[in-house]
């Protein structure tokens, strides 16, 4: 048995040391690698996330919150379509509390030079971390950040056409022309978000422009900056309002720890001619801020060996997220939607593409009379 | 044959399968390693600079879902594994000054379209 033991590890010791060696190599040479597979994708991809939220006072809400499917098709090397088909909630009839289907991305990209790509079609708005990376395995979290929500009105859609490229040293951009908002939609809660025309005959008595500037020339972190320059309409030409929305943002990850953080302002001068026309028009108020203005932080930990196909990451954020952040003239804050919230929560990764989320969110606001609830959530969230 | 020594022969000629799979996985020692990271929705670096005559080892690995890595109008395109799953190496001598665009030839996501890079050839300077 000794002998055997001896031959045994003869070669083991020789398989394990004669890689380098016997092929004359210097300490640094490569270790081995698998050789490279020929690559088999198909042309659809998508992802599936599904919550499970207990808002404290409130029943227990069970939703398959997204339903997402997307396609692409090279018509040459250089000429390529992608498509986002998103159904939320699971059911749509008509009006949308049930649900939505949407086009969230239909587009020709024509490839021309690395520096230079013309872009035309249903695209994603290019503003803050969320909007272009939503899969559910990239973010911490079972709801996106508040941030997101009511200052970024994330998923960011809209009809248009543009630009985008990358430089050396790590630059990156892309400016895009496309539809204005709706004014009419504008709300002291959530801002501008219902204001998104999504490319469903979409008006455009003006023209709106978006754009990004990405650095990726540090190892291991990403910075941008974006912005979105239009208008409101609302009534056709009638009222209209400027629209601008500034953001930064920075996400780091070295080893096991992963920071990202965002910051953004939204601002509406004209938002006094809007109230005052909505509360002729409507008899309500909508009481829309001249600006909005969000922040969070995130700082996420990953517990298992960053690496590895399995993966528990906890994580914190704090977001303060304020839609009512500076009045026109003649108009007080609503003081329930200056909010601000921590998150606390943790993902497990069975494999890259599962991300199983579990968070308690302790949500307030400066309201003394309307009390912000907490919440405790789960989600499944997967990729194909 | 003593079942002992039928095992011990097993074992050795497992062994030197493993042995001959990883000497012929060593990339020559002349041959500069250019390691590549993947994830939505970029490549680090994404730009590469060689001269011609050169042969570079490509090692490309997923820091989340499974990627592409295609050079476009060569025969390159190949599956970058999960995160957790390896690494890929993949050689490149191109045999002609000029740039070389390689991109994601796997739909991974919203952003697709944006991982995208270049391997920079020139002419090798006298």
């Amino acid at each position: 048995m000794i002998s055997i033991n001896h031959i045994s590890g003869a070669w083991l010791a020789l398989a394990l040391s004669a890689g380098p060696a016997a092929a004359g190599q210097t300490p640094q040479a490569p270790d081995p690698v698998p050789a490279a597979k020929k690559s088999s994708t198909g042309p659809l991809s998508g992802y599936m996330d599904f919550h499970v939220n207990k808002i404290s006072g409130e029943d227990t809400v069970i939703d398959f919150h997204r339903f997402v499917l997307l396609f692409s098709h090279s018509f040459t090397p250089r000429i390529r379509f992608v498509g986002e088909l998103e159904l939320e909630h699971a059911f749509v009839e008509g009006a949308e509390p049930s649900g939505e289907l949407e086009l969230e991305q239909a587009y020709l990209d024509f490839l021309i030079h690395r520096r230079f790509n013309i872009r035309a079609g249903m695209l994603l708005m290019p503003v803050g971390i969320i909007n272009e990376r939503h899969e559910p395995p990239v973010y911490n979290g079972v709801e996106r950040p508040l941030v997101d929500t009511v200052i970024i009105p994330t998923t960011w859609f809209e009809t248009g056409a543009g630009v985008h490229g990358e430089f050396s040293g790590g630059w990156r951009y892309r400016a895009y022309v496309t539809a204005p908002l709706n004014a009419l939609e504008f709300s002291a809660d959530e801002g501008i978000r219902e204001g998104r025309q999504k490319g469903s005959r979409s008006r455009a008595p003006s023209a709106s422009v978006t754009g990004r500037v990405e650095y990726l020339g540090v190892p291991d972190l990403t910075i941008g900056a974006s912005f979105w320059n239009g208008r409101g309409h609302a009534f056709g030409t009638l009222l209209e309002t400027g629209v601008r929305v500034l953001e930064a943002d920075a996400r780091f990850q070295r080893d096991r720890l992963e920071l990202r953080g965002q910051i953004a302002r939204v601002a509406i001068p004209d938002a006094s001619e809007l109230n005052d026309t909505l509360l002729v028009e409507s008899g309500v108020d909508p009481n829309i801020a001249e600006r909005l203005f969000g922040v969070y932080g995130e700082a996420a930990y990953r517990i298992l060996a960053r690496g590895s196909p399995r993966d528990l990451v906890a994580f914190v954020r704090y977001e303060f997220a304020d839609t009512q952040h500076r009045m026109p003239a003649g108009w007080l804050p609503l003081e329930e939607f200056q909010r601000n919230q921590w998150v606390f929560g943790a993902t497990y990764f069975p494999e890259p593409d599962i991300a199983v989320k579990v968070d308690y969110v302790w949500l307030r606001n400066k309201s003394s009379i309307i009390k912000a609830p907490a919440s405790f959530n789960v989600g499944l969230g997967w990729w194909f | 044959m003593p079942a002992r020594y039928r095992s011990t022969r097993a074992a050795s000629v497992v062994l030197l399968v493993a042995l001959v799979a990883t000497l012929s996985a060593q990339a020559p020692a002349d041959r500069r390693v250019v390691k590549i990271r993947a994830e939505r929705f970029s490549f680090t670096p994404s730009e590469i600079s060689m001269v011609v005559g050169e042969e570079i080892e490509i090692r490309l690995k997923s820091d989340d879902t499974s990627h592409g890595f295609k050079v476009v109008g060569q025969d390159v395109d190949v599956t970058i594994p999960k995160r957790g799953q390896g690494e890929v190496a993949v050689p490149f001598k191109p045999a002609k000054a000029g740039r070389y665009e390689f991109e994601c030839s796997h739909l991974c996501g919203a952003g697709h379209s944006f991982m995208r890079g270049v391997i920079v050839v020139k002419e090798r300077k006298e």
